[in-house]
């Protein structure tokens, strides 16, 4: 069933029922699939239909209405993370070559697109049918979502409704997800996790539940709001469940209605998992992994009595229907999906990323044990993951390269045991010039999750005979210091 | 005290230009401390001073400064 589909059949069936929760405000269905309608009929009143709407709202109930009013008016989502510094969200917006962007209030000054504003307080009136539109196909690029990128820029993964739904409909199915259940949203829908919170979710009739972003930075404030609003499902990366299981007062605030606990981004240590298991006894945990080209290709339940404190996780088995082979060579996970992305979007074009016979080439080394599971071994190449966010060293460099005291240098990840992978970076500095100097644009540039978290001044970076940089010596000058 | 929180927060946690131009008033939050940076100072702390600071005092408003960090683990220092 299509992605609009399911969600307008749960409209039809169930319209009072809770869809969305945020703070004092909340929608059911009904209301939901109205405020989409009416801003949908902003998006196809025009006299060229609208292909691709940057979406550039905080996480929660507005802008989770602009991707049903978008992907209802036949169009191609592109969430922003509005946080990210202006030169970076120019980018993706140019490269993205949206016709609209939804916002909220006036114009931002730093936009530079010719593309339209359009105010989502401002379409309330607009009259609209409240039938939604019949079916999309299948093939139509239905987001864009943009992460890091290798070669030193961002870069839209291109998903189709096709890729789309067929995680929802897979992670619906084997979630088990109802009508009853409670779910709640904490990823940005930038990252591919929020697929789950807003499809697989309003697929089933469940309810959705932002969490109120501050919460991340008091973990048992968080436990208190997820025992309050009855939480039975939540979806997120490690680190975060991480501080939970370290300082979330889990032993007071026992969780009675969190079911089923899912997370992927990173990889979460053993022991942190393991005494998060302890906290939560009745509460069934899931490693999903993929990258975002793949979204879920496989997934392990977590078997309790299998978690050794010194060794790590599998991946586990084929999910969402993927066929999995690992290349004999180099170890590389290769996916065959109907998850698989559509393509790379590069300035206004669909280039291909998929090889002839349609795999996704991951970048991971993995291995499969004698259980016939999944293992994940690191990346083939410099992919960082840092909070569950995957960040390219190459784009931090070319940041870096941007600076005129810059002459040379390098970005490596340093691993945490708590924590993942953290930035950290190498710099070959002009005569005279000074680290002071280029921490301000980068801090101007950047993301905070992509920031260094610690540089060092070199007089030239470490080679390898072949001319190549050695990373591995960089590793010890960055870690010694 | 106060040296050895800077010279963690700002070796292992967050990059500033000048960390002598930083007072021991400024926000950390606001120069980039995140809640996985507040993890890993917390773990530094409970180590370093052999306090247990309690999971309902992890706060935006005990991690803000060097000044507001201090006195958060000296009241445990001494409790």
């Amino acid at each position: 069933m299509s992605l609009l589909s399911a969600f307008n059949r749960q409209c039809q069936g169930a319209p009072d029922n809770i869809a969305f929760v945020e703070g004092d405000r909340q929608l059911n269905y009904q209301q939901l699939i109205q405020q989409a309608c009416q801003l949908s009929a902003c998006l196809t009143n025009t006299k060229n239909p609208y292909r691709r709407v940057v979406i550039a709202l905080d996480r929660g109930i507005d802008a989770a209405i602009a991707i049903l009013a978008v992907l209802g008016a036949g169009a191609c989502y592109i969430p922003l993370d509005i946080k990210n510094p202006a030169n970076r969200l120019n980018y993706i917006i140019n490269d993205a070559a949206p016709q609209c962007i939804i916002g909220k209030g006036h114009r931002p000054d730093w936009l530079e697109t010719s593309a339209l504003w359009l105010d989502i307080d401002q379409t309330a009136f607009v009259q609209s049918s409240t039938s939604w539109p019949a079916e999309v196909d299948a093939e139509a690029l239905a987001a864009i979502l943009y992460t890091s990128g290798s070669t030193g820029a961002p870069k839209g993964v291109a998903l189709s409704h096709r890729a789309l739904s067929n995680f929802a409909g897979w992670a619906a199915c084997n979630f088990k997800i109802s009508p009853c259940d409670r779910i709640a949203s904490l990823a940005p829908f930038h990252f591919d996790l929020s697929i789950f919170d807003l499809f697989s979710s309003l697929s089933c009739g469940a309810s959705v539940h932002f969490v109120p972003s501050g919460l991340t930075m008091s973990p048992s404030r968080l436990t208190a709001w997820l025992s309050e609003y009855c939480i039975s499902v939540f979806y997120t990366v490690p680190s975060l469940l991480s501080f939970i299981a370290l300082k979330g007062s889990l032993s007071t605030t026992p969780l009675p209605d969190l079911k089923t606990v899912l997370f992927a981004g990173e990889v979460f240590p053993t022991p942190q998992l393991k005494k998060l298991c302890a906290l939560l006894p009745a509460v069934d945990f899931y490693n999903l992994y993929g990258p975002t080209e793949t979204n879920v290709c496989c997934y392990w339940p977590v078997d309790r009595d299998r978690l050794q404190t010194d060794r790590p996780i599998p991946i586990g088995y084929p999910a969402c229907g993927a066929v999995l082979k690992i290349d004999a060579e180099m170890g590389e996970l290769q996916v065959q999906s109907a998850n698989n992305l559509s393509g790379y979007w590069q300035q206004g074009e669909l280039i291909a990323a998929l090889s002839t016979d349609n795999y996704y080439h991951t970048g991971d080394k993995v291995s499969l044990n004698e259980r016939g599971e999944y293992c994940y071994h690191g990346r083939l190449d410099r992919m960082l993951k840092c909070s569950g966010y995957r960040v390219e060293p190459a784009e931090i460099e070319a940041v870096l390269l941007q600076c005129p005291e810059v002459t040379g240098c390098a970005v490596i990840g340093i691993t945490d045991s708590s924590s993942g992978q953290r930035p950290a970076a190498a710099v070959v500095l002009k005569p005279g010039a000074k680290l002071e100097a280029i921490v301000r644009p980068i801090k101007q540039k950047l993301p905070t999750y992509m920031q260094p978290c610690k540089f060092i001044v070199l007089d030239s970076l470490p080679y390898l005979s072949n001319g190549k940089t050695d990373y591995q010596t960089l590793h010890q000058q960055l870690e010694k210091n | 005290m106060k040296k050895k929180l800077r010279d963690f927060i700002f070796q292992e946690l967050v990059f500033i230009a000048d960390p002598a131009q930083f007072s021991d008033d400024d926000d950390l939050l606001e120069a980039g401390l995140d809640s996985m940076g507040i993890m890993r100072l917390i773990m530094f702390i409970e180590n370093e001073y052999g306090v247990t600071l309690p999971d309902t005092e992890i706060e935006p408003d005990n991690v803000q400064s060097f000044n507001a960090l201090e006195q958060w683990i000296l009241r445990h220092q001494n409790g």
